[in-house]
C-alpha cells in the first residue's frame, strides 16, 4: 500500500507536465483541427530557455523568488514567440489548403526545433541548478513527499485552473470554444479568427514552457531530444482524455503519469511504451472519442 | 487531399517524341522501361556508394507505395508503418538464421505475418477517427519497437546477425548490385500492384471514402471493410520491404524501426504527392537522397533537411509529382445503336435472379410481390436528447407504389429515412424489408438488400467524374476480388468495362448521357440531383428512397423529374419520396403519409390527404384550412 501511494505521488507529479504539455495539443487541434507535432519540442524550447537564463546568465544566484519568476515568465515568453513565428511563417499559409501539408510541416518544424536546439544548446546533456527547492519534504504515513513535488504540482494546477478560468470566463475565450465548434459560424458572428488562433498557440507554448522548466527543476538535467518522448506523452494523454478536450487533457495527463509510474514500479520501465499504448487502444476501442470526449460527427 | 491537374509543359521536339511512345505504352511496360533505365544508369555509374543509395531508394520506394495504399488511396494517417517493417524484418531474419529458410521462401510467411498483424490491430480501431487512428498507429509503432527491444529471443536490443544474403538458384547473392537487382524486382512488381489498385474498383472505393465517407456508406461501400484492406495491404509491402532489409543489411536491430522511420515514409509520399506514384518515386529519391547530398553540412545535414523540408511543403503543398485527376476513359465497348433498355434489362435480370435467390436460400420466404407489403415500420421511435424526432410511426409501403412522406420542417421525415437506411439507429421500433429486419445492419448491407437513397443535401463525391460517382454506385453488385484487382485479370477488366457502361446508361437512363465526363461539381443543381439518383440506381434497388429530389429546380425541370420517378416506378422499383412541392407531391404519388413533429398525423391518398382536416392545421393552424387546400390543390 505504501508502495502503491509512493507510486502515485510520483504519478501524479509527472503526469502535471505531461496534462501542460496536452493541453497544448489540445488548445491547437480544438481550433484549427491540427495535430502539432512540434509540441514536445516546445517544452524543450522552454526548458532550454530556463536553462540559460539560470545557469549561463547566472539567475539562479539571484534570490529566490526572483529567479523563480523569470525562470518560468522569461521562457514562457519567449516561447509563445517561438510558437507565433512558426505559426505565422509555416502553418498560415498552409492552413486552408491542404491537411497533409500542414501536418508535414509541424513534423518538419518538430525536427527543426530540435535540430536548431542541438546546434545552440550542444548535443550534451545540460544540468540545472539542483538546489533551487529544498528536496527535503514530509511524511504522510509510509509516504515520503518532497516539497518540491508539491510546488511543481500545485503550480501545474494553477496554471490550469487559470487556463480553465480563462476559456470559460473571458469574451476571448468563449470566442475559443465558439471557434472549435463552428469556424464559420463564428466568423460571422465578428471574431476575429486570424487573433484566436494566435492565442491558441501563444497559450499551447506558454504551458509547454512551463512544463519544459518544471522538468528540468524537476530531474534537474535536460537534453535537446526531450521534447520527442514527452510530446509522445502528451499527445496520448490528450486523445485519451478525449482530444480537443480540456479538462480531457488535464485528467489525462495524470492517468498517463500514474500509468506510467506504476508500471515502473510494478513491472518495469521498460514496458512504460507497451503498457500506456495498451491501454489507450483499449480505452478508444471501448469509448472511441476518449474518456471526456463527445460525440462529434467528422462531417454529417 | 484533392488531386489537382496540371498542365503539361511540352518538352523540346526529340523528348516530346520519346515521351509520346513512352505514355503510348502500356503501364507495366513503362515499368519495365524506368526500372531498366534505372538499373543500367546506376549500373554504369559502377561505383559501390552510388548503388548503395539506390538500393535504400528502392527499398524506401517499396515502403512509400505500400503506405501510400494506407495514406494516399484510403486517407488514413498511419504513424506506425515502421511496425510493419519490423514484423517482416524481423520474420525473415529468424527464419534465416534459426531455420535456414531460403530468402525468397521467407517472404511470403513475412507477408502474411504482417498482414495478420495488420488486421488484428485495425479491425477494432479503424473505426476510430482518423485524428485517433493517428495516435494509435504512432502507439502500435512504439509497441512494436518495444516489444522487440525486449524480446530476447530476438536478441533484445542487440537484434538479430549474421542473416545470409538472399540466393538463388544456387546462386548466392551479396554484392550491392545484386541487392540492387533484387530491389528493383520487388519495387516493380510493388508498382504494378499498387497501380492497379488504384485503377480498380477497390481505388474508386477508396477516392468515395476520402471524398466522403458517409456518402459511400450509404451508397453501399463497405467503408470499414475497404479501410481494412488498405491497412493490411499496406502492411503487407512494409513487410515486404523489411524481409529485404533484413537480408541486405545482415544484421537487424530495434534501432532500424523507429518513429522516425514512420514519418520518414509518410514524409517521401506527402512531399512526393500523396496517392501519386510517380510522386512516391520522387519522394523517396529526395528523402534518401536529399541527406547524403548534404552530407558535406555533416551535423547540420538534419537542420537543413528541416528546413528544406519545411520550405519545400510551402512552395508545393500538393507534392512535387501530384496525383493527376484520372481523365475520363472514353466509352470503349459499346456498340453503336445501343438504347438505354440495356440498364432496364439488365435491372430486370438482376431483379429476376435476387428473387430466384430469395426463392431458393430462404424456405418458406417469398419475395413480396406486386401490391404486397415490401416495408414495414412498425412503432418507429428516435430521439436526440429530450427532442423526441420520430414518434411511434407506423407505416407499410406496398411493392410498386410512389409512397411520399410530407411535413412541415423539422417534421421528421429525413429522420425515418436515416433510420430505414442504418445511418442512425432507431431508439424503438422495427423495419422490415421484404419480411427481414433492418435494424442494426450498417448501411452498405441495407443497399445490398436492395435499398438506394439520395441525399436532402446533394452528396456527389465532388472531385470524382459523373460517370465514377455513378461507377461507385454499382460498387455492392461487385464480385471482383482483390487478388483480381491487384494482377488486373482479365475478369476483373470484363467487369470494370461492364461497369462502366452500365454506368453510362444509368446516366442515360437520367438524361445526363452527354455530361459523363464532366466533374460532378460542375453540372447544374438539377443534374447534380440527377446524377444522385443514377447512382441510387445503379445498385439495382428494389426500393428507393428520394430526399427532397426537387429542391431547387425549376417548373420545367421538375417536370422532367415526375417523368424520371414514373419511369423508376415503371421499372419494377418502389419509391418512397420526401419533398415540400406539394404539386409534384400530389400528381406522383400513390399514396402519402403526413408528419408532424414526429408523429404520423395522416397516410392515405394524395385526395384524402388534401381533405384531411389535421394535415391543414398541421400546415397553416386552424381557420385558415381553405388556403390550404387551395395550396396543395394546385
Amino acid at each position: 500500500m505504501g508502495a502503491f501511494l509512493q507510486y502515485t505521488v510520483i504519478g501524479l507529479t509527472v503526469g502535471s507536465f505531461y496534462a501542460l504539455v496536452a493541453l497544448g495539443y489540445t488548445i491547437v487541434y480544438g481550433i484549427i483541427r491540427l495535430i502539432n507535432f512540434a509540441q514536445g519540442d516546445l517544452s524543450m524550447v522552454g526548458a532550454f530557455i530556463g536553462w540559460t537564463l539560470l545557469v549561463s546568465l547566472g539567475f539562479q544566484h539571484l534570490p529566490l523568488w526572483l529567479a523563480l519568476i523569470a525562470a518560468f515568465v522569461i521562457p514562457m515568453i519567449g516561447t509563445a514567440l517561438v510558437n507565433l513565428g512558426i505559426l505565422q511563417f509555416a502553418y498560415k499559409p498552409l492552413l486552408h489548403k491542404s491537411l497533409w501539408a500542414i501536418l508535414i510541416t509541424a513534423l518538419g518544424m518538430s525536427l527543426f526545433l530540435e535540430n536548431a536546439a542541438l546546434q545552440v544548446w550542444g548535443p550534451s546533456i545540460n544540468a540545472y541548478p539542483p538546489s533551487m527547492l529544498p528536496s527535503s519534504g514530509f511524511s504522510l504515513g509510509p509516504v515520503h513527499v518532497t516539497f518540491l513535488q508539491v510546488a511543481l504540482f500545485l503550480t501545474s494546477l494553477l496554471l490550469m485552473a487559470g487556463l480553465y478560468a480563462f476559456v470559460h470566463g473571458t469574451m476571448i475565450g468563449t470566442a475559443m470554444r465558439a471557434l472549435a465548434v463552428d469556424h464559420d459560424a463564428a466568423r460571422l458572428m465578428g471574431i476575429d479568427v486570424d487573433q484566436v488562433i494566435r492565442l491558441a498557440f501563444v497559450l499551447g507554448a506558454m504551458l509547454a514552457a512551463a512544463s519544459g522548466v518544471m522538468i528540468g527543476i524537476y530531474y534537474t538535467q535536460i537534453q535537446f531530444t526531450m521534447g520527442f518522448l514527452l510530446g509522445l506523452r502528451a499527445f496520448t494523454a490528450a486523445v485519451l482524455g478525449g482530444i480537443g478536450n480540456i479538462p480531457g487533457a488535464m485528467v489525462g495527463g495524470m492517468l498517463i503519469g500514474l500509468l506510467e509510474s506504476y508500471t515502473a514500479g510494478y513491472l518495469s520501465g521498460k514496458w512504460e511504451t507497451v503498457i500506456v499504448f495498451g491501454v489507450l487502444i483499449a480505452v478508444l476501442v471501448v469509448k472511441p472519442t476518449g474518456i471526456f470526449g463527445e460525440r462529434v460527427a467528422e462531417r454529417m | 487531399m484533392t488531386p489537382v491537374p496540371v498542365p503539361r509543359r511540352s518538352l523540346p521536339a526529340g523528348l516530346e517524341l520519346w515521351r509520346r511512345w513512352f505514355d503510348a505504352l502500356p503501364f507495366w511496360a513503362r515499368v519495365l522501361v524506368f526500372l531498366l533505365i534505372a538499373g543500367v544508369g546506376v549500373w554504369y555509374y559502377n561505383d559501390p556508394y552510388v548503388t548503395a543509395v539506390a538500393v535504400s531508394v528502392a527499398t524506401y520506394a517499396i515502403l512509400g507505395l505500400g503506405l501510400n495504399i494506407v495514406v494516399g488511396y484510403a486517407g488514413l494517417l498511419d504513424l506506425g508503418y515502421a511496425a510493419f517493417f519490423a514484423i517482416g524484418a524481423y520474420t525473415t531474419a529468424l527464419l534465416m538464421t534459426q531455420a535456414h529458410w531460403n530468402f525468397f521462401a521467407t517472404l511470403p510467411l513475412a507477408v502474411i505475418m504482417t498482414g495478420t498483424a495488420g488486421a488484428i490491430l485495425g479491425y477494432p480501431t479503424l473505426r476510430l477517427r482518423s485524428d485517433y487512428l493517428a495516435i494509435v498507429t504512432l502507439g502500435f509503432g512504439e509497441m512494436t519497437r518495444v516489444a522487440i527491444t525486449n524480446w530476447d529471443y530476438a536478441g533484445g536490443p542487440n537484434g538479430v546477425l549474421g542473416i545470409p544474403p538472399p540466393s538463388i538458384l544456387g546462386f548466392q547473392l551479396g554484392s550491392q548490385m545484386d541487392f540492387l537487382g533484387v530491389s528493383l524486382f520487388l519495387l516493380g512488381i510493388a508498382m504494378l500492384a499498387t497501380h492497379h489498385l488504384d485503377h480498380s474498383r477497390l481505388g474508386r472505393g477508396w477516392v468515395a471514402i476520402r471524398e466522403d465517407e458517409f456518402a459511400a456508406e450509404a451508397v453501399g461501400v463497405p467503408s470499414l471493410r475497404l479501410k481494412l484492406l488498405a491497412y493490411v495491404m499496406g502492411g503487407m509491402w512494409g513487410g515486404l520491404a523489411g524481409a529485404f532489409f533484413a537480408t541486405r543489411i545482415g544484421a537487424i536491430d530495434p534501432t532500424s524501426f523507429t518513429f522516425q522511420l514512420s514519418v520518414l515514409v509518410l514524409l517521401l509520399i506527402v512531399l512526393g504527392g500523396s496517392g501519386s506514384l510517380p510522386g512516391v518515386l520522387v519522394g523517396s529519391l529526395v528523402v534518401v537522397g536529399l541527406p547524403e547530398a548534404l552530407r558535406q553540412f555533416s551535423s547540420q545535414r538534419m537542420l537543413v533537411f528541416s528546413i528544406l523540408l519545411i520550405i519545400m511543403m510551402l512552395i508545393r503543398p500538393q507534392g512535387i509529382w501530384p496525383r493527376v485527376r484520372r481523365k475520363p476513359k472514353p466509352f470503349y465497348g459499346l456498340e453503336g445503336g445501343e438504347s438505354s433498355d440495356h440498364a432496364v434489362e439488365a435491372l430486370r435480370a438482376h431483379q429476376r435472379e435476387v428473387e430466384e435467390r430469395d426463392r431458393r436460400a430462404l424456405t418458406g420466404h417469398r419475395s413480396a410481390g406486386q401490391g404486397e407489403v415490401l416495408l414495414e415500420v412498425k412503432g418507429l421511435v428516435q430521439q436526440f436528447g429530450g427532442l423526441r424526432a420520430v414518434d411511434d410511426v407506423s407505416f407499410e409501403v406496398r411493392r410498386g407504389e410512389i409512397f411520399s412522406i410530407i411535413g412541415p420542417n423539422g417534421a421528421g421525415k429525413t429522420t425515418v429515412f436515416n433510420c430505414i437506411t442504418g445511418v442512425q439507429k432507431p431508439r424503438r421500433g422495427s423495419i422490415r424489408f421484404d419480411g427481414r429486419s433492418l435494424v442494426g445492419l450498417p448501411p452498405h448491407a441495407i443497399v445490398s438488400r436492395g435499398l438506394g437513397r439520395t441525399f436532402q443535401g446533394i452528396r456527389l463525391f465532388k472531385n470524382m467524374a459523373v460517370f465514377e460517382n455513378v461507377m461507385v454506385g454499382i460498387y455492392p453488385r461487385h464480385r471482383t476480388m482483390t487478388w483480381q484487382a491487384m494482377l488486373h485479370t482479365p475478369g476483373e477488366r470484363r467487369d470494370e468495362r461492364r461497369t462502366l457502361q452500365e454506368a453510362r446508361r444509368w446516366l442515360q437512363f437520367v438524361g445526363l448521357e452527354e455530361e459523363a465526363g464532366r466533374l460532378a461539381t460542375e453540372l447544374s443543381y438539377a443534374d447534380q440531383r440527377r446524377v444522385e439518383i443514377a447512382r441510387a440506381l445503379a445498385s439495382h434497388p428494389r426500393l428507393v428512397l428520394f430526399d427532397e429530389p426537387a429542391a431547387g429546380m425549376n417548373p420545367t425541370e421538375k417536370l422532367e423529374l415526375i417523368g424520371v420517378i414514373r419511369k423508376i416506378r415503371d421499372l419494377g422499383i418502389t419509391v418512397i419520396l420526401i419533398d415540400h412541392d406539394m404539386s409534384l407531391v400530389m400528381r406522383v404519388s400513390d399514396r402519402i403519409a403526413v408528419l408532424d413533429h414526429g408523429v404520423l398525423i395522416a397516410l392515405g391518398r394524395p385526395e384524402e390527404i388534401q381533405r384531411d382536416p389535421a394535415v391543414i392545421e398541421a400546415y397553416l393552424g386552424r381557420d385558415e384550412g381553405d388556403e390550404m387546400v387551395e395550396a396543395i390543390g394546385s
